[in-house]
């Protein structure tokens, strides 16, 4: 859904055309997207009850419930991937949201006051021609509100400004997904008793969810359903991660942007056949692309993991502007480490616990020392050169860790540098400095090269 | 008089040489707590001295190696302060707190310290979940276990209750302060009350008992009536402002009737139940006063900041608000557009001050306070009228 923008001054960019080489099979995505969007749009003409959510991959309740659900960052990232995030930002200005705070919400709650503007007006007062329009006018209102964001105040707090924003009206159910901090002496990666207690707190809040649904709904919540959705999710996660683990070869036949486009399916979208579709397709390419010897980037030199959230904005961008130079972004935290994991943990007669304990691993939700021994475990894995971090501005739940990252990638013999950028503000970009920088990282890793 | 407030701000100021000198003469572990929501009571019934870890002075050189610049000044100055062996006389650190930047925090001071113990169990952030005194209970308990594992001591239950009560006298003593000065009965310069709290998150609680017993006697009391325009503090999370911002607001003819600052009213609001058992109270104390009092890091849906705000400068018969916020402090930017959107409505006169750990430009700050004060002096006269 992302489209490279123009960028005249850019050095990297300019040296010869388009040089990543994007999955053909993640365009199904696209279409799936769209389709999941209209779906949305036209919500209450189907008479469905519509939800919106913030924070973990919980569609799976929504949907075995026979509920519309929008989920906040993803409305931000794809009004920011269409370059259509500008509107609201300044919304959310003009009411005095200041620019620091993180950008996903500020675009999700300015586009909310466009709404209520136009709801409150009668009339969007705006001109037909406004490209805003489009997008502006279908977004349905809640009727429920569902917060469940790991690890970070901001996350949680977004959604209680929805909820203050709708005149704290539509029932809202806030999930507490707390930091695992692993400090206890028997704390390791999904291991201990901080991590068994806390994967008990939150099944328990999320079969509380399963409560609040049915009773603003008015229709009893159907388990054996939400088993069958968790089928397809658990079907498509283990093909997702089958394929992944097959870009260990050189060259790697896909790259953490392939990665990135196809976080929308298994982040939000329906769990239906559909998913595992896009994933049996997405690993079938792999694998041909495998066979052949073929790479996401033809001539890769240097292969990168990306740590940091995405820079919604630039997707296509910063996919052209590694590939320009050899290096295939090959993996990244974002990516890697997130979205349904560890789908084994999911029992699909009472899939309840192991959903919990796929939210409470998401990769930011773990102290320091255990999320970055698996960022070492997946640079091992996939013979990482160089770990690349985003340091988006407004996102600190992805930047706190980032030094510690960057030293442990030094520590592991592997090259770093940081760009300044943001989720969805654009205007946080600096692409002279991410130039200078990975030029930088190129030399010195040719450097390591020639000294070997 | 003023010899209290100035031996509490030597505490105040330097409080991890207070710490040492603590720990020197009693042998005994020092704790430092990370905000705000933290009960010191349960470190002190372990025998151990609660420190708040304050932002010092220091202009933040070595920690921006490890945080970004886009962080509040209190993580950089924990941080910094961290880098520079400031905290190496702790004995651990404790915290259960929600702020993302502080978790990034917690984080750099275990890889830079790894044998400092850091006790981190976090408090249910829902407080109207059905399950937050439940979840608020065990936490509180896990932090029992663990501290008597850090001591090698039991804690006894009455030594907790026995230091809930020594804390809510404490409170209690700041509080009747507080009143003293809403009631205009005193007069303490904003930068002085600051000291008065600020002390009380450092020191020793029988000492500072001992020093507010001092002071409640023997400040001079004053017919209420001042010429100076009455007005309302509110904000800055986590740490106290910079004194000179209070005094440059108060060189502009401006009297602070009260205030809902961390290193304040948030502070001291709210008392522990010393009828129920040390952990039940402990518990209800930490859901009850967020609801009290909003908080910007908790998810409530009753209670709003701006309804709180309105309701107390109505009681302390402020003319007009001064919003305190730190820069980039993301729990404080999601709520401040409400306050400024329920002031504008009532037409009361507002300003907000955002404050930085670096330098800021205080002549031009002077400017804009001496304008606020101008129109609320114009509110004064038209209310008069
Ligand atoms: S700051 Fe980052 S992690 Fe937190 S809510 Fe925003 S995008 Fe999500
Ligand atoms: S709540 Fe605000 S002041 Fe406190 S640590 Fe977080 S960002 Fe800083």
């Amino acid at each position: 859904m992302e489209t490279v923008s123009e960028m005249p001054n850019s050095k990297i960019i300019s040296a010869g055309g388009p040089k990543a080489n994007k999955l053909k099979s993640t365009k199904f995505g696209g279409k799936l997207v769209s389709e999941y969007w209209e779906s949305v749009f036209r919500a209450k003409e189907a008479g469905k009850k519509v939800v919106w959510y913030n924070g973990t991959y919980i569609p799976p309740f929504f949907h075995a419930h026979d509920l519309v659900w929008v989920h906040g960052e993803a409305w931000a990232a794809m009004l920011a991937a269409r370059h259509r995030e500008i509107g609201a930002q300044a919304r959310g200005e003009q009411y005095g949201y200041d620019r620091e705070l993180c950008s996903y919400a500020r675009t999700h709650i300015g586009q909310m006051l466009i709404e209520l503007d136009r709801v409150r007006s009668g009339d969007h007062g705006m001109d037909p021609d406004d490209p805003r329009l489009e997008t502006m006018l279908k977004l349905p209102a809640p009727d429920m509100i569902v917060n469940a964001y790991p690890y970070c105040s901001s996350g949680q707090q977004w959604d209680d400004i929805t909820y203050r924003n709708f005149g704290k009206k539509v029932p809202m159910f806030t999930i507490q997904i707390p930091l695992l901090w692993g400090g206890r002496p028997d704390a390791g990666y999904m291991q201990g008793e901080e991590w068994e207690q806390r994967s008990k707190y939150v099944a328990e809040q999320l079969l509380e969810l399963t409560r609040f649904l049915a009773e603003h709904t008015g229709r009893k919540y159907d388990y054996d359903r939400l088993g069958e959705t968790m089928t397809y999710v658990k079907k498509a996660a283990e093909l997702r991660l089958e394929a992944m683990d097959m870009c260990q070869v050189h060259p790697s036949p896909a790259s953490f942007f392939d990665w990135i486009v196809s976080i929308a399916p298994v982040n939000f979208l329906p769990g239906d056949q559909n998913l595992v579709t896009y994933f049996e397709g997405v690993k079938a390419e792999i694998a041909e692309r495998v066979k052949a010897g073929q790479g996401a980037v033809p001539n890769e030199k240097y292969r990168l993991f990306f740590d940091g959230m995405m820079n919604w904005n630039k997707v296509g961008w910063l996919a052209e502007k590694f590939a320009a130079v050899d290096a295939c972004v090959v993996a990244g935290r974002y990516t890697h480490m997130s979205f349904w994991q560890e789908p084994q943990l999911i029992d699909l007669g009472d899939p309840i616990l192991g959903m919990a304990q796929n939210y409470l691993i998401c990769p930011n939700n773990h102290g320091a020392p255990i999320m970055i021994g698996e960022i070492e475990k997946l640079c091992d894995k996939f013979d990482i050169d160089g770990v690349v971090c985003h340091a988006s501005r407004t996102c600190r739940g992805m930047t706190n860790s980032q030094f510690l990252i960057a030293d442990s990638a030094k520590k592991y013999g592997r090259q770093s540098m940081f760009f300044e950028g943001d989720v969805a503000d654009e205007s946080f970009y600096k692409d002279e400095l991410l130039n200078i920088r990975l030029e930088a990282m190129i030399e010195s890793m040719d450097a390591k090269r020639r000294a070997a | 008089m003023q010899q209290i407030p100035d031996q509490m701000r030597q505490a105040a100021d330097a409080p991890l040489d207070y710490a040492a000198a603590w720990k020197a003469r009693t042998g005994r572990p020092v704790i430092g707590l990370l905000p705000m929501n933290f009960p010191g009571e349960l470190a002190h019934a372990a025998g151990c001295l609660p420190t708040l870890l304050q932002e010092d002075d220091e202009p933040i050189t070595i920690g921006q190696s490890n945080m970004f610049n886009f962080y509040c000044g209190y993580n950089r100055s924990i941080v910094d302060q961290t880098m520079r062996g400031r905290f190496d006389g702790l004995d651990a650190i404790m915290f259960g707190d929600h702020c993302v930047q502080l978790l990034g925090t917690a984080d750099i001071i275990r890889a830079e310290k790894p044998d400092l113990p850091i006790l981190f169990n976090q408090l249910c952030t829902v407080l109207d979940a059905g399950w937050a005194m439940r979840e608020t209970r065990g936490t509180f308990s896990q932090i029992w276990k663990e501290l008597e594992a850090l001591t090698g001591e039991a804690i006894d239950p009455a030594a907790a209750a026995q230091s809930i009560r020594l804390f809510n006298r404490n409170r209690a003593q700041i509080r009747a302060l507080y009143d003293l000065r809403r009631r205009g009965e005193v007069s303490i310069s904003g930068r002085d009350m600051q000291a008065v709290v600020k002390s009380s998150m450092v020191m020793d609680k029988d000492e500072h008992v001992s020093l507010m017993d001092l002071l409640l006697r023997d400040m001079p009391r004053q017919a209420p009536g001042s010429g100076d325009l009455p007005i309302y503090l509110s904000g800055h999370m986590c740490h106290a402002p910079k004194p000179e911002i209070i005094d440059l607001i108060e060189e502009c003819g401006i009297r602070i009737v009260n205030d809902d600052l961390f290193t304040g009213w948030r502070f001291v609001h709210a008392d522990m139940d010393e009828s129920l058992a040390p952990v039940e109270a402990m518990a209800s104390w930490y859901i009850e006063k967020n609801r009290s009092l909003p908080c910007p890091t908790r998810a409530i849906k009753g209670k709003d900041w701006q309804d709180y705000l309105l309701v107390e400068l109505e009681n302390s018969g402020a003319l007009g608000l001064v919003v305190l916020m730190v820069k980039f402090c993301e729990p404080h930017m999601y709520f401040y557009p409400e306050i400024k959107a329920a002031f504008d409505e009532k037409a009361i006169p507002h300003l907000l001050i955002e404050t930085e750990h670096e330098q800021m430009p205080l002549e031009a700050l002077k400017t804009r306070v001496e304008t606020f004060a101008e129109i609320v002096r114009r509110r004064a006269t038209a209310l008069a009228a």
